[in-house]
């Protein structure tokens, strides 16, 4: 990868340096300790059932759509119910083998599905730009604030959650986690590792919306403006 | 218990029925209330104008005053701040900020006082009527003084104590702020006494006398009803 | 659009502000209502203060070695891939991004709601560079299309506006036939805007916070634009305060989890976006090229000074959502970007005291505010310390107020001139003294307070007379009215 360029940074954080009292710029800070993290007790003797009850609790304030399937088998039955509720096709998809593992290959046997496909480039924005519904499964998902995490990809592309009319995020059950705290520690995790990190690493929590207009909340501006999550 | 009576200017100047009955009830409560002739402002108009050096004299000059007293009591939360301040108005000075610091540790405003140290939750007071409270902004949220005036509210023989709205606003008063941006101090006294207004309340109660001028002079102006009273008082009443 | 904004001196601003009963309305129904929303967040997290206090010790720390936490996020923006430019001024920063805007033969940007473009006034730099510059967070698209009005708030920026205002201004500006309705309202820049985006050669975003140890940067959002401007564009911009940085995404959970209780009661915002760097070989969006600029522009003048809390400032405006003055007089009466409390404070600090010498004054010290605020800045101190410097190293204080305070000083030196001055003052103030033993018309300084309320007159027996009686009238052993 190319190495990027970089412009005035001696000057700058030299003149940092002297304000802050010191002669040169700190070359090492020992990884802070902090005197308490409240974050680690949120939901921290949750049962995976409790951790559920919260989701769907949550959903209800973020204006989302909450379904559980409680049997595997009936994934595919209840994704379609979703998708006719939506007014169905188009629908965009993120090209993943999740799709596969969990028995939902007849959704691409539709004539109006499309998978992201790095191949047709620019072609993959406009179809998700006319897309009724985009579908993505959830990488993290945090039971306190109701919140898909995804990690972008050539095939897992940001756009498929973004300009779709209604988005539908599949959740298995096991990705569930307590808290942003959970998700953020895993990325952390991966850079100390060296591990190479998404381009994009999107936190969505319901539906686009918006309260500029006297405070009041429409949902539904840039983004998709209904939200399902699925949960299996 | 011997107590040393911070009266406050405003007190000592304009409000003289306050201080009357602050000595009265700490008596009532069994209290040796001594009153140092030397006491003057706390410092506060001019120290939260940004004249601090003009104001350090007035500090220095009360920390003499007050020095040898083993309780300081004041009927004022926002005086009562003042000094808690004292130490870091002084920081620059270190035998000052100790001394400073000495003042502050034993300073308590009137309810606080009642509440904490005599340990009093019921100082056998009557007053008939109901009431809503001005919770003074330094009082409250510098001083945390939150629940102490209706501790000792809600045992007032007769009382109804009923809430009022947007409590936490603060009244306008802000010392200088009132002649200096005395156009949006007037807008500010003026919601809060509608709020007032609101909860039909017979008096008005307060701990700080800033806060009361400010209400009164506003209520008074606008020719309403509603009774405006230091704690003080009503906990002397009987 | 810089820091400064409106005409006039600051009492002009504030009577044209009181006088606005629109803007005043909509003011104090938003306040209640983002009161309400983030008391409901703040119980659910249960220790809300643990929280705060964390979030300033991280604030602190990064700010202490603020230098080293922005080496690092350069080296790790660049071994990404991304280009970084620091930039002392807002010319600098100005002229690079035009640079970069030209190098691409860009037309058409796009921008999501950025407080820091607005300071170092991007837009007419880059309109004048003859680019079509296009604001997409809704608050922000609504102020552009009324002929730039600016805003009044740092989240909602306009707060001011009621739905009919805006309805109006659609009507007359962007072929609007339908109701006032926000949802009907928010549909139509919706559709206008897309077109926008899709179209757009360039996106340039905020940034809320920093992640040094990837050169990872976040942006914290409702609307979606904010993704879609840095998705879409084939070149990305993104500039950020140089404060707005954190070591690691574990402090980013903290802060962001402050941020979004504080801002707008939510638990997380429907979008916290981290982009890590520009998009890799086989994806087909985000930006192919990355440039962040990090902006001084008066900034470390302020480290190392008794104001340096005031960068710990996350931007969540909970102290303007709370401040009563704020509630009043609204966002324009403060003639800066940056309004309320925190406006208060920093806008000084940026721009000097001599056009905003009044806005430390603006404040009652009532310490909501500080209270307010999620990483504990002593806003209602930093204010009190600005009128000290004003009054003591500026000179900029009233000289009548000068010599008031001087006799203050003079006449609390002692208590035998502070007792003649108190025992004068009912025969001082007997010529206005009403019926009702109250002053309704008082002289001087009074007048401005008589102008609404009434004044006490100074009771004619002292407090201190009266115990002084009492302690002879054998009430009272004498030796406890002491000297």
């Amino acid at each position: 990868m190319k190495i990027g360029t970089v412009h005035n940074r001696d000057s700058f954080l030299e003149n940092i340096s002297s304000r802050l009292g010191r002669d040169t710029i700190e070359t090492t800070v020992a990884q802070p300790q902090w005197s308490s993290s409240p974050q680690n007790r949120v939901l921290e003797n949750a049962t995976k059932e409790e951790l559920i009850t919260v989701l769907e609790k949550q959903c209800q304030v973020i204006h989302t759509d909450f379904v559980r399937v409680k049997q595997e088998n009936k994934l595919l039955e209840t994704l379609n119910q979703v998708i006719e509720s939506y007014g169905g096709g188009p629908i965009i998809t993120w090209d993943d083998p999740r799709f596969e593992q969990h028995g939902l290959s007849s959704l691409f046997e539709r004539n109006d599905t499309s998978m992201w496909n790095p191949s047709i480039d620019d072609k993959n924005i406009t179809l998700a730009e006319q897309a009724n519904i985009g579908i993505t499964f959830s990488d993290i998902t945090l039971a306190e604030s109701g919140t898909v995490v995804l990690f972008s990809g050539a095939k897992k592309a940001t756009t498929v959650s973004l300009l779709p009319t209604n988005y539908i995020a599949l959740i298995p059950v096991t990705s569930i986690v307590p808290r942003m705290t959970q998700a953020t520690t895993i990325i952390h995790n991966k850079i100390q590792d060296g591990t190479v990190l998404s381009s994009c690493i999107n936190f969505i929590t319901g539906p686009s919306n918006s309260a500029d207009i006297e405070m009041k909340l429409i949902v539904g501006v840039h983004g998709p403006i209904k939200t399902a999550y699925i949960l299996f | 218990m011997k107590v040393t009576l911070f009266a406050t200017c405003l007190v000592d100047m304009f409000q003289s029925n306050v201080g009357k009955a602050t000595v009265e009830l700490l008596e009532r409560l069994g209290c040796e209330v001594e009153f140092p002739k030397g006491q003057i402002c706390c410092g506060q108009p001019a120290y939260n104008s940004g004249y601090v050096k003009d104001a350090k004299q007035a500090i220095k000059h009360m920390i003499n005053v007050f020095e040898p007293s083993e309780y300081i009591v004041t009927p004022s939360g926002s005086c009562a701040t003042m000094f808690k301040e004292y130490p870091h108005a002084l920081k620059d000075d270190p035998d000052w900020q100790q001394r400073a610091q000495g003042i502050a540790d034993k300073t308590y405003e009137l309810t606080q006082f009642i509440v904490q140290v005599l340990k009093c939750k019921d100082v056998g007071a009557t007053l008939n009527g109901t009431a809503t409270v001005h919770t003074s902004c330094h009082m409250t949220r510098l001083l945390g003084a939150k629940c102490e005036p209706f501790t000792l509210l809600s045992h007032v023989q007769g009382l109804e104590v009923v809430p009022l709205h947007k409590s936490q606003n603060c009244c306008g008063f802000g010392g200088t702020f009132s002649v200096k941006m005395g156009q949006i101090s007037e807008q500010m006294v003026d919601e809060k006494v509608l709020h007032i207004e609101e909860s039909n309340a017979d008096f008005l109660i307060g701990a700080d006398c800033g806060c009361l001028m400010n209400i009164k002079g506003r209520i008074d102006r606008k020719k309403r009803p509603v009774k405006v009273m230091h704690i003080a008082e009503v906990l002397n009443s009987h | 659009m810089a820091i400064k904004i409106g005409e006039g001196p600051f009492n002009q601003r504030v009577e044209k502000g009181l006088n606005n009963p629109v803007m005043r309305g909509a003011v104090s129904s938003a306040q209640e209502r983002f009161q309400q929303r983030k008391a409901n967040a703040m119980e659910e997290l249960g220790n809300w203060e643990e929280w705060r206090s964390l979030g300033e010790e991280i604030r602190q720390h990064t700010l202490e070695h603020l230098d080293f936490y922005l080496n690092q996020l350069s080296e790790n923006v660049t071994k990404r891939g991304g280009h970084v430019f620091f930039a002392a001024t807002a010319e600098d920063a100005n002229h690079y991004i035009r640079d970069v805007v030209q190098s691409k033969n860009g037309k058409k940007v796009v921008k999501s709601k950025s407080m820091v473009t607005e300071e170092i006034s991007l837009n007419s730099c880059l309109e004048k560079a003859g680019c079509e510059v296009i604001e997409t967070d809704l608050g922000e698209y609504i102020l552009q299309v009324d002929d730039h009005d600016p805003p009044s708030h740092i989240v909602a920026p306009a707060l001011h506006k009621n739905k009919e205002q805006i309805r109006d201004v659609f009507k007359e500006k962007l072929n609007y036939t339908k109701s006032e309705m926000p949802e009907e309202l928010a549909l139509h820049a919706r559709e206008l805007l897309r077109k926008e985006f899709l179209s757009a050669d360039i996106g340039i975003t905020g940034c809320n916070f920093a992640v040094a140890e990837s050169g990872s940067i976040t942006l914290v959002t409702n609307e979606g634009n904010a993704r879609l401007v840095t998705s879409l564009p084939k070149t990305q911009i993104t500039v950020m305060g140089m404060e707005r940085i954190v070591p690691t995404f574990e402090e980013l959970d903290i802060l962001v989890s402050l941020l979004t209780r504080s801002a707008v009661g939510q638990k997380l915002t429907s979008y916290v976006t981290a982009l890590t760097r520009p998009r890799m070989e086989d994806e087909v969006d985000g930006p192919e090229e990355f440039h962040l600029v990090i902006i001084d522009n008066g900034r470390s003048s302020i480290l190392g000074t008794d104001f340096q809390s005031v960068l710990q400032c996350i931007r969540c405006a909970a102290c303007i959502n709370v401040c009563p003055v704020y509630r009043h007089v609204g966002g324009h009466s403060y003639g800066s970007i940056y309004p309320g409390p925190i406006g208060a404070v920093l806008t000084p600090l940026l721009e000097g005291y001599e056009d905003h010498k009044e806005l430390p004054y603006a404040s009652t010290l009532c310490a909501a505010c500080s209270e307010a605020c999620p990483v504990k800045i002593p806003l209602h101190d930093l204010l009190h310390k600005h009128r000290q410097v004003i009054v003591e190293r500026e000179g900029k204080a009233p000289v009548s107020e000068k010599l008031i305070m001087k006799a203050f000083g003079f006449g609390t030196s002692s208590s035998t001139l502070y007792q003649m001055g108190s025992k004068f003052a009912p025969m001082a103030m007997k010529p206005f003294v009403g019926e009702n033993q109250s002053i309704s018309k008082g002289p001087g300084p009074l007048k401005s307070w008589t102008d609404s309320r009434d004044f006490p007159a100074p009771d004619q027996e002292r407090f201190r007379d009266w115990m002084k009686s009492r302690a002879k009238g054998g009430h009272m052993d004498e030796n406890r009215y002491r000297s």
